[in-house]
């Protein structure tokens, strides 16, 4: 377990950005799924320690983050969403500063300033003054200081956004590398799903300010409901209804497609039933995967 | 020979957990500010002064190479050395407000950098705390402001004694060396709260640097003008460097340049440092927060 909460709760002045929130987070690639505005940020913030929690009590990697925050900065690396970085430096000088500014010997910190810049492809620019660096490069330079010290877990917030695809595709395969080779543990937010449906195994769904969802991504996609797409021939408005009726979530896509979440408890034979008796043809009928955006809007109850 | 991996690798060092965590940020900061345009020559011209009066120590001892200086009767009581000597150094407008450009300098963009670049949530996710970024801080100011005034005063000291060739000096003036330190000390965390306070209330470097420059002239020219309207010395508490300078006298057991208690003075500034302190408590954090 890398981190756990119980009941955290914060809120800025009156509006409350995180409500009773319960996680556990196993070992691996973590993704903490919600829309803006969800508390995603502000969970990072709370176990980094910059915010103080109205109420709960939580750890991270064993040390509790209100009594023990120097000991867990100590382990953990973190790239904000922001940009940031310290003008006037280069960034070797600005990753080797950050690594020594968490406790690395000088000498050591500029070798392994080189070893990260060179692995997050800004070895040709790493001479350059950061504020002449554009956004992809940002990026690159924030994951650089957020791994210079080696840590055993990394808070990446955000960390494609303002990306172009091509930046985007090559900071995810950075981030899946760094945790499924290299022993590291990342907590990665998004808004974007597919983002941490490439890169994590498990997912914690934030909305509101609570837990809406958290799990491993395949048992969440398998256990939740079985999803079919059909395309249907005829009048099918009460053969909808019918399933609606009986507890399935129905859901019209594009080129005539509809897709059926049905509860676990019901048989794909059933729909067949109505279908029979509401005089409607099946033309297609396939048994789909669920994806992280199905499993998303369910949890956040957004259509 | 190992094959290395291609790529990530991991650190086989081990993270040490330093006394003193704040030294990289002073190291950074006094980098950063020598690099910064005419700086240097800037720091030059503040040293002057202390050049000019490590020669008077020297004239003072060998006053029959220079006769022609001695028909000068000004010059004679200048080149006196006591501790009103030592007191005319540490207290003189000129290296006050050459302390106050160094300031601008090194000062400025201390804290106000960070809050602009977003970069004091790079500092917290380290192992440092807020008293070890503030005084990472403070020791940037308190490098420039230590060669302006602390060595500067103990080498005036060891000179004395090495051009007059016995102790006398040191054996009349024994408490001279704690007021040199003590005044050093004081002037510097002084300045040192100011700074980082006027730093910290905005995020552009060069509106900070017109508020350093701007407070401390503008406080001055008002204690002027009051005192011109009611010819109370009690207006000196408005000025930074009136305040500083009777302070500055009561350290080295001088006559006060304004007749009030010196204590006001020091209470003056010392409010001064706990708003500053209180302010920056509040300003620097981690995140900024949006309420």
């Amino acid at each position: 377990m890398i981190a756990d909460v119980k009941k955290l709760t914060y809120s800025y002045g009156q509006v409350r950005a995180l409500d009773s929130v319960d996680m556990d987070l196993p070992e691996g690639a973590i993704g903490l799924l919600g829309p803006n505005g969800a508390g995603k940020s502000t969970l990072i913030r709370i176990l980094l320690g910059f915010l103080p929690p109205d109420k709960g009590s939580g750890h991270v990697l064993g040390y509790d983050i209100q009594s023990q925050q120097t000991e867990i900065r100590k382990h953990v690396g973190y790239m904000p969403e922001d940009d940031c970085f310290i003008p006037g430096m280069d960034a070797v000088s600005f990753t080797s500063y950050l690594g020594e500014l968490s406790g690395m010997p000088k000498q050591e910190a500029m070798k392994r300033a080189h070893e990260v810049l060179f692995y997050v492809g800004l070895e040709e620019s790493r001479y350059r003054q950061v504020e002449t660096y554009s956004s992809g490069m940002k990026q690159r330079l924030k994951l650089a200081q957020a791994i210079v010290h080696d840590p055993k877990l990394i808070f990446l917030d955000e960390p494609t956004s303002g990306l172009d695809p091509s930046g985007r595709k090559e900071i995810l395969e950075l981030i899946t590398d760094i945790s499924s080779k290299k022993d590291i543990h990342v907590l990665m937010s998004s808004h974007i799903l597919p983002d941490i449906e490439s890169t994590c195994s498990h997912v914690v769904i934030l909305s509101e300010g609570k837990t809406a969802a958290q799990g491993s991504i395949s048992e969440l996609k398998k256990i939740k409901y079985s999803l079919y797409e059909i395309r249907t021939y005829g009048d099918d408005k009460g053969f909808l209804r019918k399933l609606e009726e009986m507890g399935c979530k129905v859901e019209l896509v594009e080129d005539k497609i509809i897709k059926i979440y049905m509860p676990p408890d019901k048989s794909h034979l059933e729909l067949f039933r109505h279908a029979v008796e509401q005089d409607v043809q099946i033309r297609h009928f396939v048994k789909s995967q669920t994806s992280l955006e199905d499993l998303f809007a369910k949890a956040v109850g957004a259509e | 020979m190992p094959i290395k991996e291609k790529g990530y690798t991991h650190w086989d060092g081990e993270l040490k957990k330093s006394k003193y965590p704040w030294i990289p940020i002073t190291r950074k900061g006094i980098k950063l500010a020598f690099r910064k345009k005419f700086f240097k020559f800037t720091f030059f011209l503040t040293l002057i002064p202390a050049i000019a009066y490590l020669a008077g120590i020297y004239v003072s001892e060998r006053l029959e190479d220079f006769a022609f200086l001695t028909q000068d009767s000004e010059i004679v009581s200048f080149l006196k050395i006591n501790p009103g000597y030592f007191n005319s150094y540490f207290t003189q407008g000129f290296l006050l407000f050459m302390i106050v450009v160094i300031l601008v300098f090194c000062g400025a963009g201390l804290i106000s950098d960070d809050l602009r670049y977003n970069s004091l949530q790079l500092y917290f996710s380290r192992p440092i705390t807020k008293k070890d970024y503030f005084l990472g801080k403070a020791s940037v100011i308190a490098f420039f402001l230590f060669i302006l005034t602390l060595i500067p005063g103990i080498i005036f000291l060891l000179m004395k004694i090495i051009f007059s060739g016995n102790l006398k000096f040191i054996s009349d003036y024994p408490w001279l060396i704690v007021s040199i330190t003590g005044y050093s000390v004081f002037l510097t965390c002084f300045f040192a709260f100011y700074t980082l306070f006027v730093s910290s209330v905005n995020k552009n470097r060069r509106y900070v640097s017109i508020l350093i420059f701007g407070i401390y002239v503008f406080s001055d020219i008002l204690y002027g003008i009051f005192k011109g309207i009611f010819e109370s010395e009690y207006f000196s508490l408005l000025s930074i460097k009136a305040n500083i300078q009777q302070v500055g006298a009561a350290f080295f057991g001088q006559k006060l340049p304004h007749n009030i208690p010196w204590i006001y003075s020091f209470l003056v500034l010392l409010f001064i440092c706990m708003l500053a302190g209180f302010v920056l408590n509040k300003r620097v954090r981690g995140v900024e927060v949006a309420q």
